[in-house]
């Protein structure tokens, strides 16, 4: 008897431990609060336009998470501001995804037009060539403008506050970048840094991007992914980092070359020193968040599923049709006031853009 | 639980192609997590135990209703995902009804178990005997607090349930009955004595103490607290203690009669998934610290890593048992030798195949994620690992149609009702 009783008392002990420290435990002392109003916000969609939080029923149904992750990570470039613990507190089921097979959606609200967003549910390829994502044509047109307005409420318009910065490697955030900085003997503020750097820029770099740093040396006519022009107050924020890491990693998708496999890095500093000199022209530029231009505000897509489905392309012959052109909606409509958007019956959306196509 | 074990085949590993729809995958996962290995596992258990301990199951009616409530389980899981009633939690997608069904037959199944053990004509417990013991007393609550049927969690806290759950369904069922179940066929398959009994009580104590926080190392890069996904990630690396022990053991114990496993089928399988294995609990630590995971997570590669364990190891393991189990329990030989070795040679290649693709796949993605390159550019070079994991798809569930089969007729060359006498009485007899 003593030899499994004892075993027994083991199991439940070990296992009751490990149910304490790892799930009742982050219960009590994990409980994350949302001062900033970050999270995400489904009320904010008029209920006469759609319903959001419905759309995120059907973002769970169809099982959106298995590809589509919630979460950016320090790493992700591109995909919106850093998600915090707070983020997340009305979030249940949570839908953190656990695989990438498609883009992540943490702030994909405001990214896209509505329209677009139901064209790409509808007909992924026709709006976006290359995409493996599914159909979802098969969406009633109430579920799929429910999660239209859903899509558009994720990240409740987080912003993005700083430029990109370069990766942590480069800065003195980790020990590789630490380590970097030490190396480094250049004095990338000095005019005698900058002086030696001219001669590496203008034998190697000047062939693509300009004595001046135009982006137009003699080799950009061939390049079908032209260099930037260096001049633009956009260039004038690049931390020295930035510079270094542009340089010795170059740019993916164009021929800019990855300089740290010629160059070392003291004549890479140097570079940077240069490249800090360059001049700046008066050009206009969007160098804050404020200028981007920014969708309208969320509204009901005027799409019917015959436009982006190739295959029921024939039928679209009605005078409805006609007016729901996708060049039409292309053009802003500031004044459409929101409720005539919102209503989900074809009658009236109909009568409303037939008016609009009179004017 | 012979039917139990039947109906689980046709949607055994049921390898949806990537472009099919998110509900298949939802099915896909249940189907194989509760459908094939719990099914197989359960009923393996059923053999097994009453075999090492000299006696007859507790209750044979409890055991045909659980069997009943499994299956009424999986049929309910098929209208209801592919229809998208889901609860959206991953691998925890059934809803409540079928939760509570499923906790019910667990629960059952494990005083049935229990029972029988305390019935026992044998002193000493084998360590397989141990590895049930635990699993029946931790999956029905890992079951049950992972299922958050009637709760709202707040998000991260639902994710942190989430994980506990959706790993331990793994390494607190999966692995401690399928490991359970190695440690039962390998000596009788090789008719060699364990190698060390010390050994493999190593292994088990290791594998309850470090196996199930490892959860939190699914959302490394989540903002959840950073003690935790340091408990996870520690506890993930001393993971390699209990199965180096464990596959010690194994290796020791088939030293010098390796050349079995080349007439010997079932050893056959049971060999491969002890490889599977080593190489899937390898790659598990060293995907779970932070430097790695940063690179590889979210891509293909975790989905190859995953099939490695479900498919590779248990899957082959379950396969094993019962091509060892059918015969002795209904006392006739197979129907077809060549029909299990083309099962294996198809699930083996098949599985290569996946796993090849899949990791590959994986490395591209991670290699575009770290890059910061846009989804839609890299997508596209994926393609064709895509492409060749269907066709290792359809081999797969080609081997298994051949192994339904092959029980199909094994089963049935002679009058249903003597074969259910046979079965009956041969679990009488052990």
């Amino acid at each position: 008897m003593h030899s499994y009783r004892l075993g027994a008392i083991g199991i439940v002990t070990t296992f009751f431990i490990i149910i304490f420290s790892t799930v009742l435990l982050p219960m009590v002392l994990f409980n994350p609060t949302d001062k900033e109003h970050r999270s995400n916000d489904y009320t904010k969609v008029p209920s006469n336009v759609a319903d959001a939080a419905r759309g995120r029923k059907i973002y769970v149904r169809e099982g959106c998470f298995y590809c589509h992750t919630q979460f950016t990570r320090l790493q992700d470039r591109g995909y919106g501001p850093l998600v915090k613990a707070g983020d997340f507190i009305w979030e249940t089921p949570h839908q953190l995804g656990t695989a990438r097979t498609g883009p992540d959606l943490t702030n994909e609200g405001g990214r896209m037009a509505s329209e677009w967003q139901k064209a790409h549910l509808i007909q992924p390829r026709a709006v976006k060539p290359g995409s493996i994502m599914p159909s979802f044509s098969y969406l009633s047109e109430r579920d799929m403008n429910d999660l239209v307005a859903y899509l558009q409420c994720l990240g409740n318009r987080r912003e993005v506050k700083d430029f990109v910065e370069a990766p942590d490697e480069y800065r003195t955030t980790t020990p590789a970048g630490v380590a970097l900085h030490n190396r480094k003997t250049v004095d990338t503020n000095a005019s005698a840094s900058a002086n030696a750097g001219r001669g590496i820029y203008t034998q190697n770099c000047a062939v693509c991007h300009g004595l001046e740093g135009y982006g137009n040396g003699p080799n950009a006519l061939s390049l079908e992914k032209k260099p930037p022009n260096f001049s633009r107050p956009y260039y004038k924020q690049y931390s020295d980092e930035f510079w270094f890491y542009r340089t010795s990693e170059g740019v993916v998708g164009t021929r800019m070359p990855r300089w740290a496999e010629t160059l070392t890095e003291e004549q890479r500093w140097y570079l940077v020193a240069y490249l800090k000199t360059l001049p700046q022209d008066q050009e206009v530029t969007i160098n804050n968040v404020n200028q981007v231009n920014k969708v309208e505000d969320i509204r009901l897509p005027k799409l019917s599923n015959q436009q982006y489905e190739p295959h029921h392309g024939g039928h679209g012959h009605q005078t409805e049709g006609d007016n729901m052109s996708p060049s039409e909606h292309q053009m802003p409509q500031p004044s459409a006031p929101s409720s005539s958007e919102g209503t989900n019956s074809s009658t009236t959306t109909g009568g409303a853009a037939t008016k609009e196509g009179g004017h | 639980m012979i039917g139990g074990l039947e109906f689980s085949m046709p949607d055994l590993v049921k390898n949806v192609p990537q472009l099919a729809f998110p509900h298949m995958r939802m099915f896909h996962v249940n189907a194989v997590a509760v459908g094939w290995l719990s099914m197989g596992y359960v009923g393996s258990i059923f053999y097994m135990v009453p075999n090492l301990c000299k006696t007859k199951l507790w209750s044979e009616r409890l055991g045909n209703m659980t069997m009943w409530a499994w299956n009424l389980v999986l049929v309910g899981a098929f209208c209801t995902l592919v229809n998208g009633n889901t609860e959206g939690r991953e691998y925890a997608e059934l809803g409540a009804i079928l939760d509570v069904l499923v906790a019910v037959a667990l629960v059952l199944v494990a005083l049935n178990i229990y029972m029988t053990i305390l019935n026992r004509r044998v002193k000493k417990l084998y360590v397989t005997l141990w590895y049930f013991l635990g699993s029946l007393f931790w999956f029905p609550l890992v079951w049950i607090i992972g299922q958050r049927t009637f709760v709202a969690l707040p998000g991260l806290n639902d994710a942190i349930v989430g994980w506990f759950y959706g790993h331990n369904i793994l390494g607190m069922w999966f692995t401690t009955v399928g490991v359970g179940m190695m440690y039962y066929l390998l000596p009788r398959l090789t008719q060699a004595p364990l190698y060390s009994h010390g050994l493999s009580m190593l292994g088990f104590w290791g594998i309850a103490l470090f196996y199930a926080p490892t959860g939190t190392h699914h959302i490394t890069q989540s903002p959840v607290p950073e003690w935790l996904k340091a408990i996870a990630i520690i506890s993930s690396i001393f993971l390699l203690v209990p199965v180096l022990t464990v596959l010690t053991n194994f290796f020791m114990t088939m030293k010098g009669r390796w050349g079995q496993a080349v007439t010997d089928l079932p050893l056959r399988f049971a060999v491969t998934s002890c490889m599977f294995y080593l190489v899937t609990c390898v790659q598990g630590p060293f995907q779970a610290t932070r430097w790695v995971n940063w690179y590889l997570h979210f891509t293909q590669w975790v989905v190859g890593h995953a099939h490695l364990a479900l498919l590779g190891t248990f899957s082959f393991i379950l396969t094993s048992a019962i091509y060892y189990s059918l015969p002795k329990l209904t006392g006739k030989e197979f129907y077809s030798q060549g029909l299990i070795r083309a099962h294996y040679w198809l699930k083996f290649l098949g599985f290569l195949l996946m796993m090849t693709s899949l990791t590959i796949a994986g490395l591209i993605q991670s290699a575009g994620w770290a890059m910061g390159i846009p989804v839609d550019q890299w997508g596209l070079q994926i393609r064709p690992y895509w492409f060749f994991r269907g066709i290792s798809g359809i081999m797969i569930v080609l081997g298994q149609l051949l192994f339904a089969y092959n029980v199909w007729k094994t089963l049935y060359t002679k009058p249903a009702e003597s074969v259910a006498k046979a079965a009956k009485a041969a679990e009488v007899k052990a």
